[in-house]
Order: C-alpha cells, then structure tokens, then sequence
C-alpha cells in the first residue's frame, strides 16, 4: 500500500506536465488551420472547401427563414459550407461564453445586441463591421444602436420587437371597456374586470423580465427616455432619480390594486400558464412584446382575431413623450473577431440581414425587421410598423443594455417591488448603489 | 512511466522482481481509470482553485491575479450567507426527511402489504423522471390559478397560496419536490440492504417474543446502519451541489429566496461574467462537501473501531 503511493503521486505529476502540454498544443493547433484550408484548395476558382460554423437560437418558421438566407449564400459562393447549428435558448449565453473563452467559437452568431454583445465586443472578440461594404443605411438607427458600441457597429438587426399592451377585444366589449389610453383610464378597466371576475393583467414574473417592461415603461413616460441614458451615462440623473421611485409606486399601486394574476412571481412566463390565461379568457389584458402574436399563431390561432394591442397609456404626472415604446433587438448577427475568413463571414452576415431575408422574416414569422421600408401582407406586422415609425423613440430592455450585474439587480429589484418586498425607496437606492459601483 | 518505475526501485531497492511486476502490473490496470479521473475529476478541481485567485470574467484571456480577493468579498456577501443558509436547509431535510422516508417506503414494501409491486412502482416512479420534467410538472403543480396543489387547498376552504411566488413558500415548496424525488434512491438502498439481513436472526427474535417493533430496532435498524452514513455522504454531498431543481423552478427566485450556491455559482459565472467569483464559489462548495464527508468519515471509523451496532 505504502509503496503505491509515491508511484500515483508520481503519475499525476507526468499527468499534468502531459495536460498542460495539450492545453499549449491545442492553440497552435488552431492557428495552424488556414494553411490546411489553403492545401485543401480545389480548382473551382476562390470556392475552397471552406467551413463556416452559424448559430442561432430561433426555432420554427424563423428557423426556415435562416437557413434559406444560408442555403442563398452557399449558392453565391460555392465551395463554401456554413455549418448551422440552432442551440436552445437557455443554453446560449452559456454555450457562448465556454467557447469564447475556449477559443473556438462560431464564425456568425445571433445575439440580442445590448451589453451582453458589448461584453464580447470589449473583449475583442467580435468583429467590428463598420469598415465593410455593408450598406448600413438599410437598417433602423435605434436598431442598429442597439449593436453599436463606441460608435463601432458589431452587428446586423435583422429583427424588432416592439412592448405593447394585448387585450381581448371580447371581454373588453362584453364588459363596455374600450382600449385605455390614460392611466385613470387603465385603472378604470382594472376596476371592471375585477368586478367581474376577470384577471386584469396577466404577468408571468419568475423569469423577471417581464416585470421590468413596468418599471421600464413607467420609468420612461415619467421621465422621459433622456432619464435612463442619463443614469446610464452617469450624466446627472441616477437610478435614484425621483421618476425612478415615482415608477415603483406606480407598480406597487397596480400591485395593490388586484391587477395581476395572484402568485405572478412564481409563473414561468416560456411555461405558458400566464399565455393560457390569456387565451382562455380568464385574463384580458398582457403588457408583452410582438413576439406574443407568434406565440398565438403556434398555441390558439382561434385567439388572434380576438386580440388587439394599444400603446402603454400616458400618466397624469408623466414627462415623457406618449410616444415612446419599449422594444428589443433580435436577431442581431455579429461575427467572431479571428474567424479565418473574415470576407466570408461578412457575406453571410449581409445575406443574413438583406432585404429579402427581412421580408420573408416579417411575412412568414409575424414579427417586425430592424430593416426600413420592408413591404408585408401581415396585418399585425404593418400595424407594429406603424407604431414603431411613429414612436419618438424606442428604449431597449435595461437588461440587454445595463452591465450584467446591475441589470441582474434591475430585475432582482423589480420582482421584489411587485412582490411588495421592497419599497420602491429601496429598490432605486440599490439600483443606484450598484451604479456606481459598476459604471463609474 | 519508466522515470516512474525507476524511481520506485531507488526508493526502495531491495524489492525483488516480483513485487515490481505486481506493482507494475496494478499501475496499468489503474491507469485507464486514473487518466480518465485525472482529466474530468482532479484537473477541473485544481483548476477551480486557480481560477478562484482571478479577477477574471471569463471570456477575455486576460486575467488579474489577486490573491484571496474573491473569497473576502464571499464572505462578505449576504446572497452568498443566503444560499449558504438555503443549502444547510436542505441538507438536514435531506438527511432528516428524505433518508427517513425512503426507509418507511423500503419498510412497506417489506411487509406483508397488498399490492406490494404496484407500491414499488409508485414510489420509484419519481426518481426515473427527468429533473427537467419534473420541475416543469410541480410548476404546473403549484399554479396558483389552476394549479391541483391550489385546488386542493381551496376545496379545503383556503385561499389559494401562491407557492413559489411566495419568500416564504417558494423553499418549501421546492424542498417538497427534492424529497417526492429523491426519497426513492434511498428506498432501493434500503431495499438492498434488507435483503441482506439474514432471516434466521428474525427467526430467534420471534421464538424469543420480540414483537415487529422490537425486531425492527434490534435487528433492522442496526443492520442498516452503514447504508445510513452512505445514504448521509450521498444526501449531504447531493444537497450541497443541487442546482438543477431551483434552476428550472424559481432559478433563485423570488427576491433571493430560493437562492442556492449552485444556482449563485451558475448567475456569477455564466450571467455576471465574473468567472473568477463563481470559481471562489465552487471551491467553498467544495471544502464545504469535502469537510462533511471527512467528518462523517471520521464518526464512521470511529463508530467500527468501538463496534456498535455492527
């Protein structure tokens, strides 16, 4: 027994010389790959046995659009392979940052633009686009700001989503409502519907982020989107800013008011039990992205000639424009900064975010392209459009826009503040302490 | 592997030739096992405590040493004491509840009950299903509009209970679904166990008038001892590394209340990009497993060594 143990030590010792020794091995090994596509060359003019890795998360009809915007690229270039790999959501950012840092990462990859694209863009890890041929007037500024840090652009909008207030046009009807477009008006409908045993609102709060579209919303009607650059950019205001307080009363008052689901907190919103609500009547109102119109088609396409959406109402004491919608990007398509062919990539990225791909995307997905003047036959599409081209302007989520940390915290705080946990005191003065923290 | 050999032989020359064949000969059937330990197992945890020194985010190469920085701010980090406290928790309901419980379940499938297959099916049946699924289905399970569990608690004539929405629900609430999923395991180790206890010492209980109860706590009990500490080592090792459960039914939520450190680990890491901390975070959970295992280790040999029970 004795005798064995100086021998393991021993092995573990040469182990470890031989694991470090591969973990050298394998960086030279990528970077000895271009020549071993060079020696592959065929004779078929610049088309080599070329390999693109392209991940994307989207399944379904958008996954269709995708890879038809492959299939064009393939064709315009032949020899080349684009591996395309669809991975599912929850796993992403993880799958992304383990092969970022293992140093073998996609050549083109969707990401929501925002900070968690700046956190890889800071890192040099993502390509920077602004010296390509890509027209880039094609795309909507708030869009393409979205991916545009430094004023570097690291990535290609094709999609964009708008935060709008669903309701059921039945039960509104049934019950004599109408659309409410002030916040008195809101509450006056909330009041109804609970009268009569509806769920006013339907909020699928476990995963967070759906309750922050409130404080978002609140936040920017109150004072306006100039309000979150400010305490972003550190430039006066603060996430302590009395609009910021001001937005967690008025979520508290909704709270206090019965309008939401009882237990909001604890339902999953990808579940689908707070959808159902929805679809089976027994809710009428969700503050949702356009995505939901797509979740509709899939899950009770009976339901969408009852559904109906109106702009998040104006507040008494609001400062803000009444224009101003919440919205997202996504898909955004950016490239990884040491692909071994960068004009490539940058080919897939365009034909990823051409015209044609963002009119088949708005006609076969129902959601709306980051691309202007995009025609559509889909009726809630041109409706999305218009309000998007009539907003003054549209904020992005906090959580795609804060460092990870301090939007983990905006979420974290805004579920307590629905959950009455916190006072909205409390929950700005966090928020403004992580601030600091982190953006100063 | 021959600088290994010889110096064996210079540490101590006098073994003979045959003595260094059978330690060659255990170095080859160990090595297939030991390579494979040492590149999933060894590596990933030395390499945890290297991380742990970094500021490091994890996707830039770059990385800052800086020293016990990280375990510090662990310290003094009140999430880090919640999940702490949230995962002590379920260690004891592990240990108290689950192990317990999976022994009642062995017990009944060991009387003379009727049905006693269909039981065995029941009880096993949670244990097979995938964690996902299972999170999933106690989501449903807990809706507070159609939920059954709500349902249930309103034919009774109480409100509805918002379980995992809820501060003071949301941990037991999960902690009711850990033990429905896990009791099992412990009840096929007991199974196992039982079976092996001879039926003649049963046998002289009876003719000495030993009732079922007596037997139980002279015979079974004692018997079943050493699958005990191996169902604790288990339970408390499993317990302090949870993660998949919480994750899928609260991901930590709501407000922190369900946080534990696999999920704290899991937000640092692949959330908050600060890789080093999250590593800070493995490493303490792994003391933490290991201290337990040693202690629990220490009280077992201790207990062999004065013979009790055994």
């Amino acid at each position: 027994m004795k005798r064995k143990f100086p021998i393991l030590i021993l092995f573990t010792l040469i182990l470890s010389i031989f694991l470090t020794a591969c973990g050298g091995g394998s960086g030279q090994e990528s970077s000895s790959e271009p020549t071993n596509d060079d020696s592959n060359t065929n004779s078929s003019g610049n088309g080599s046995n070329v390999e693109l890795d392209f991940w994307y998360i989207d399944p379904g009809e958008k996954e269709q659009v995708y890879l038809e915007a492959v299939a064009r690229f393939e064709e315009n270039n032949p020899g080349v392979t684009v591996n395309s790999l669809r991975i599912p959501n929850d796993d992403y950012k993880q799958r992304m940052v383990v092969a970022m840092s293992g140093g073998n990462p996609p050549d083109a990859f969707v990401s929501w633009g925002g900070s968690w694209l700046q956190e890889f863009a800071d890192a040099g890890q993502v390509l920077e686009l602004n010296d390509t041929d890509i027209d880039f007037d094609l795309y909507l500024e708030t869009a393409l700001n979205n991916a545009t840090f430094d004023e570097k652009i690291y990535g290609l909008p094709l999609g964009i989503s708008q935060t709008l207030f669903w309701y059921n046009k039945e039960l509104f009807a049934e019950h004599g409502l109408e659309a409410p477009e002030t916040y008195e008006e809101l509450l006056h409908v909330i009041d109804v519907l609970n009268e009569n045993n509806i769920i006013p609102i339907t909020l699928a709060n476990q995963t967070k982020w759906p309750g922050a579209y409130y404080l978002m919303y609140f936040a920017d009607r109150l004072g306006g989107e100039e309000l979150f650059l400010s305490a972003y950019n550190r430039e006066g205001k603060g996430f302590d800013d009395a609009a910021y307080v001001r937005a967690g009363e008025y979520i508290q008052e909704l709270v206090d008011r019965n309008a939401f689901n009882p237990g909001f907190n604890g339902v999953p919103y990808d579940a689908g039990q707070g959808r159902q609500l929805m679809y089976s009547g027994q809710s009428a109102m969700m503050l949702m992205s356009t995505a939901f119109i797509n979740n509709i088609r899939q899950e009770a396409p009976d339901f969408e000639e009852k559904v109906d959406f109106f702009p998040f109402p104006t507040l008494p004491d609001g400062n803000g424009d009444p224009t101003n919608l919440g919205g997202a990007t996504s898909p955004v398509w950016s490239a990884y900064s040491q692909t071994e062919h960068p004009e490539l990539v940058i080919e897939l990225l365009k034909e990823l975010g051409s015209v044609e791909t963002a009119t088949e995307y708005e006609n076969r997905t129902g959601a709306t392209s980051g691309l202007k003047n995009i025609e559509t036959d889909d009726v809630f599409v041109q409706k999305f459009a218009e309000v998007a081209a009539n907003a003054n302007d549209i904020h992005m989520p906090y959580d795609q826009t804060l460092p990870p940390a301090l939007a983990e915290l905006h979420k974290d705080t805004t579920q307590e503040l629905l959950g009455k946990t916190m006072t909205p005191e409390e929950a700005a003065e966090k928020m403004e302490q992580k601030a600091k923290e982190v953006l100063e | 592997m021959k600088t290994a050999l010889n110096q064996d032989t210079v540490i101590s020359p006098v073994v003979n030739k045959d003595k260094r064949k059978k330690a060659k000969t255990i170095l080859l059937f160990v090595l297939p096992a030991l390579l494979v330990y040492s590149v999933f197992i060894l590596y990933p945890i030395i390499a945890t405590f290297n991380y742990s020194m970094y500021d490091w985010n994890g996707v830039q190469a770059h990385k800052e040493f800086i020293g016990l920085a990280n375990y510090a701010s662990l310290f003094a980090d009140a999430t880090f004491w919640q999940a702490l406290k949230n995962n002590m928790l379920l260690v004891l309901v592990s240990v108290f509840i689950q192990i317990p419980l999976g022994l009642v379940m062995a017990l009944v499938l060991f009387s003379p009950v009727m049905g006693k297959k269909f039981l065995n099916v029941i009880f096993f049946l949670p244990y097979l299903m995938s964690t996902v699924a299972i999170g999933l289905l106690w989501i449903f399970m807990y809706d507070p509009i159609n939920g059954p569990v709500n349902q249930l608690v309103q034919m009774f004539g109480f409100n509805s209970v918002p379980w995992l929405a809820d501060k003071n629900t949301a941990m037991i609430a999960i902690l009711i679904v850990v033990v429905w999923q896990f009791s099992p395991f412990y009840m096929i180790l007991f199974k196992a166990a039982m079976v092996g206890i001879p039926d003649e010492l049963y046998e002289a209980a009876s003719i000495d008038g030993a009732n079922g109860t007596q037997k139980f706590y002279y015979i079974t009990l004692p018997a079943l001892i050493p699958t005990v500490v191996t169902s604790s080592i288990l339970a408390i090792v499993g317990s302090l590394k949870a993660f998949d459960i919480f994750y899928i039914m609260t991901g930590g939520g709501p407000g922190g209340a369900t946080e534990i450190l696999g999920t704290y680990m899991y937000k640092q890491g692949f959330i908050h990009f600060s890789m080093g901390y999250a590593s800070t975070i493995a490493a303490v959970m792994f003391l933490i497993a290991f201290v337990c295992v040693v202690i629990i280790q220490i009280i077992e040999h201790q207990r062999k060594k004065r013979g009790l029970f055994t």
